[in-house]
């Protein structure tokens, strides 16, 4: 880390100047610009939907930019593919992982690239496991080369997915590849994120590192330079040795809050009646016991880092998991542990932060989904009756100002915001009492994060109760009654926030670091 | 049976608690994936030994077996390709069917006057490979589902098969082919023999070959595969096709075992196949067994067939045997976690 100023003036490896990327309805990145230099850990940071991935994607090519250059030792140049990307001497290790499960260490490690121990057509098994033990040696690694990836350890399975990356960048001739690391630490346990650091710092001497993480903390003790993102554009860089961790959280949240885009005002107390409890709901591995309760009408954010187990608790809620102990009660209804069907026939809603895939049919019309829950109430005489279909759809359709040309246009032809509205109406039209809202706005764009924001303020004036989890904590504060603030697995405050009276979001911030 | 054998040879494995050596047979095991299956074809020798009071193991029921699970192990040997890549194929009985018509045909016989000699080696292979080849396509151009495309295809072939013989049964007068395998060397059979030999080659290909390493790649993770510069596409062809030519050799084999020809011959071929290649721990998700696993399921099915007929078990009773057999083995080797819904 203090080597950080003396090299400072050393030659950039790899340049991204002025990175533009559109989506459809949104500014992924808006001019962004970053530099990595010889032998550099860079951290970048920045909330959920800040830009990261998209930024990351470009610098391996599986998205190209819209606008802006990417100069790798100051040549321009276009990365097609991850592959030649690759090639460039450009490699990422995945959240998810590239390595062939059923595949050994060794096979792994040289899959695509046996040329070299191939004679006459045939492999020497011998001297590629000679190669890959001298490669995960060099990396002060032991790992028996001869055990298929399912049978390693996340930390391990990492390991040799760097060792391969820096071993193909060794094939194509580069002395300082760039290697991207895609929030490492989220699968780790304490003592292998320390081996992951300690491996990091030594192979710096000949890579430049870029991390994503979520920890800050170890941002901060390990990088030499941090880049900050807030909605697609560049906040901040600095120099980790003046960083303090509060100071990095505040500029990645911003400080521009206002009542108004949440509608506060129109925000309303909690009802008398208690609809959800929860009592020592547990399951080892993924949260303490905890307990709380939401009221009728109460928005209840849940907040926490990823990893600090809010989404096992709403998994476990919605019936998705099993939880180890404890009790659901829903309108004092006791929950069977691990049944969705049963939370959903108790009034139980789950809108998944995955809507395309998990949460609508999306080869069915909008009146189907609509209906998918209520089908029994919409027979007549034995049969389904397609006048009362239409009947209910259209009505659902027109509460909750979902956007389409017919009830009958297939659910992939409408946007993100009107899919979402389609998602809450089909549990509406279900007479929800909880709903737990998984990332409501996720991917949504600006007008229809304001309708779906109306939209949860009505529900609550019809008394259904509501779980939320936020992409950004301006989001949560803004919307919720109460926050539940959960770290490392531990309910570890609950905070007020009635309008007019909204904790500060430095505050909060302070709590769940 | 990959759980059962996980299990056991984590049992074996655990070098600390037994002798090097033991340890060493144990992790030599769990490598090459058959423990379950030798443990089961050595239970079931037992059981059938007591069962018939020796008769099950005296040398000729065994030189029965080994010839009768020849033609099987070859079919598996082809068809387990296509589960390792984690699909399927199902056209086994009409590229049999059409490739024996063909052979009726060509060879020497009492039908017409052609003669093609050892020339009908190639040309058996060669058709089932054009059929493959067009399995491969129709699943890797058209992505139709291996089962729908293979499923198709044997129609398809079955069909031409009928409508070129018009069932008649044609004798083969050249008898060289039926010569060398119906003969034995040291009291194996060598049809026994050619198919371990097949059966070697193919293990060594998918052992000390890029293109089995790519095969097991696909049937691990396409997607990473593909990421990782696999050719998927050329590879999923060339596999229908390797399928495809196998056939043709056991339709080949079986026709001149038999001495006749006809488009019925396919018909049966496929329900023991599948079972050897499933009994054989060839996992249905893929990415999982080798030609050792076919050979061997297709051994344990012959076996245990046998075992029945000798114990003169009821046939409709054998039939629901092998029902549950290959239910229960699928049972025990697929990965669920890796199946999303169950279609």
């Amino acid at each position: 880390m203090n080597d950080t100023s003396n090299r400072a003036n050393q030659e950039a490896v790899l340049a991204l100047c002025q990175i533009t990327k559109e989506f459809p309805g949104v500014v992924a990145l808006d001019r962004v610009d970053l530099t990595i230099r010889r032998n550099e850990l860079v951290g970048l940071v920045g909330e959920n939907g800040a830009g990261k991935s998209v930024l990351m994607k470009i610098m391996i090519g599986l998205i190209q930019p819209d606008g802006g250059t990417i100069k790798l030792h100051g040549e321009p140049i276009t990365l097609k593919n991850p592959s030649d990307a690759i090639r460039n001497g450009i490699g990422m290790v995945f959240q998810e992982g590239s390595l062939v499960p059923n595949l050994s260490v060794t096979e792994n490690l040289f899959l695509c690239h046996e040329a070299d121990f191939r004679k006459l057509g045939i492999l020497s098994l011998r001297s590629m496991r000679a190669a890959a033990r001298e490669l995960l040696t060099q990396m002060k690694l032991h790992i028996d080369v001869d055990l298929t990836v399912a049978e390693i350890s996340p930390a391990e399975r990492q390991m040799v997915e760097i060792a391969r990356l820096l071993w193909l960048s060794q094939v194509y001739g580069h002395d300082n590849p760039v290697l991207i690391l895609d929030e490492p630490t989220t699968v780790l346990a304490d003592k292998e994120r320390e081996t992951l650091f300690s491996i990091l710092q030594d192979i710096k001497k000949r890579v430049s590192i870029v991390l994503i993480s979520h920890r800050l903390q170890e941002i901060v003790e390990n990088c030499s330079k941090i880049v900050v993102l807030k909605d697609g554009k560049n906040v901040t860089e600095m120099a980790a040795s003046e960083a303090r961790l509060l100071k990095v959280e505040q500029l990645m949240v911003g400080h521009s809050f206002s009542a108004d885009r949440f509608h506060e005002d129109e925000q309303r107390t909690r009802g008398e009646k208690e609809i959800l409890r929860v009592e020592n709901l547990r399951k080892a591995g993924s949260f303490q016991p905890l307990s709380f309760t939401v009221g009728e009408g109460e928005i209840v954010g849940l907040i926490g880092l990823v990893g600090s187990g809010k989404e096992e608790v709403c998994k476990c809620l919605a019936g998705l998991e099993r939880a180890d102990a404890g009790s659901i009660t829903l309108d004092g209804r006791k929950l069977p542990s691990g049944s969705p069907s049963s939370a959903v026939r108790a009034g139980l809603g789950h809108i998944p932060i995955d809507r395309r895939s998990e949460g609508l049919a999306l080869m069915m019309n909008v009146a189907e989904n609509v209906n998918l829950l209520v089908l029994n109430r919409l027979k007549a005489g034995g049969f389904l009756s397609p006048a009362r279909e239409r009947k209910n759809a259209r009505h659902w359709v027109a509460e909750c100002q979902i956007k389409t040309p017919s009830i009958a246009t297939l659910c992939s032809n409408l946007s993100g915001g009107n899919q979402q509205k389609t998602v809450i109406s089909k549990w509406l039209s279900s007479r929800v009492r909880l709903l737990i809202l998984d990332h409501p706005t996720r991917g949504v764009d600006v007008g229809a994060k304001d309708e779906i924001y109306k939209l949860m303020r009505k529900l609550a004036k019809e008394g259904i109760g509501m779980l939320m989890m936020c992409d950004t904590l301006e989001e949560d504060i803004g919307l919720a009654n109460r926050l539940l603030v959960m770290k490392d697995g531990r309910l570890v405050k609950e905070v007020d926030s009635s309008p007019k009276m909204k904790p500060n979001p430095q505050d909060i911030i302070s709590l769940i670091v | 049976m990959i759980r059962v054998s996980d299990r056991l040879s984590r049992l074996v494995s655990l070098r600390k608690r037994f002798p090097a050596p033991l340890a060493a047979v144990g992790v030599w095991l769990r490598r090459t994936g058959t423990v379950a299956q030798i443990l089961s074809l050595v239970i079931l020798v037992g059981v059938f030994a007591i069962g018939t009071k020796g008769k099950y193991l005296s040398w000729a029921n065994i030189q029965v077996i080994l010839s009768l699970a020849a033609i099987p192990t070859i079919l598996a040997i082809g068809l387990h390709l296509t589960v390792v890549l984690g699909g399927i194929d199902l056209s086994v009985q009409g590229v049999a069917a059409l490739c024996a018509v063909f052979v009726g045909l060509l060879m020497r016989n009492q039908f017409n006057t052609n003669d093609v000699g050892l020339w009908i080696i190639p040309i058996s292979m060669g058709i089932g490979g054009v059929a493959g080849v067009i399995s491969g396509l129709l699943n890797t151009g058209l992505r139709i589902p291996s089962f729908i495309a293979t499923l198709g295809m044997s129609w398809v072939l079955y069909g031409m098969a009928v409508y070129i013989n018009r069932a008649v049964n044609v004798i083969i007068l050249d008898e060289r082919i039926f010569n060398a395998i119906n003969g034995m060397v040291f009291g194996v059979p060598q049809i026994a023999i050619l198919a371990v030999v097949l059966a070697v080659i193919m293990q060594f290909i998918q052992n000390r070959t890029q293109f089995g390493r790519y095969l097991y790649a696909i049937g691990g993770d396409e997607a990473i595969a593909q990421q990782g510069g696999v050719k998927v596409v050329k590879i999923k062809i060339a596999v229908f096709t390797i399928a495809g030519i196998i056939y043709g050799l056991g339709a080949l084999l079986f026709a001149c075992r038999l001495g006749v020809a006809t488009s019925r011959m396919g018909n049966g071929l496929l329900f023991p196949t599948i079972t050897a290649v499933a009994v054989g721990g060839v996992a249905l998700t893929g990415g999982l067994g080798g030609a050792k696993n076919a050979a061997l399921g297709a051994l344990i099915v012959t076996a245990l067939n046998d075992g029945l007929v000798l114990m003169q078990v009821n046939p409709y009773a054998q039939q629901a045997v092998n029902g549950i057999v290959l239910i229960g083995a699928v049972a025990l080797t697929l990965d669920r976690k890796k199946l999303g819904f169950i279609k």
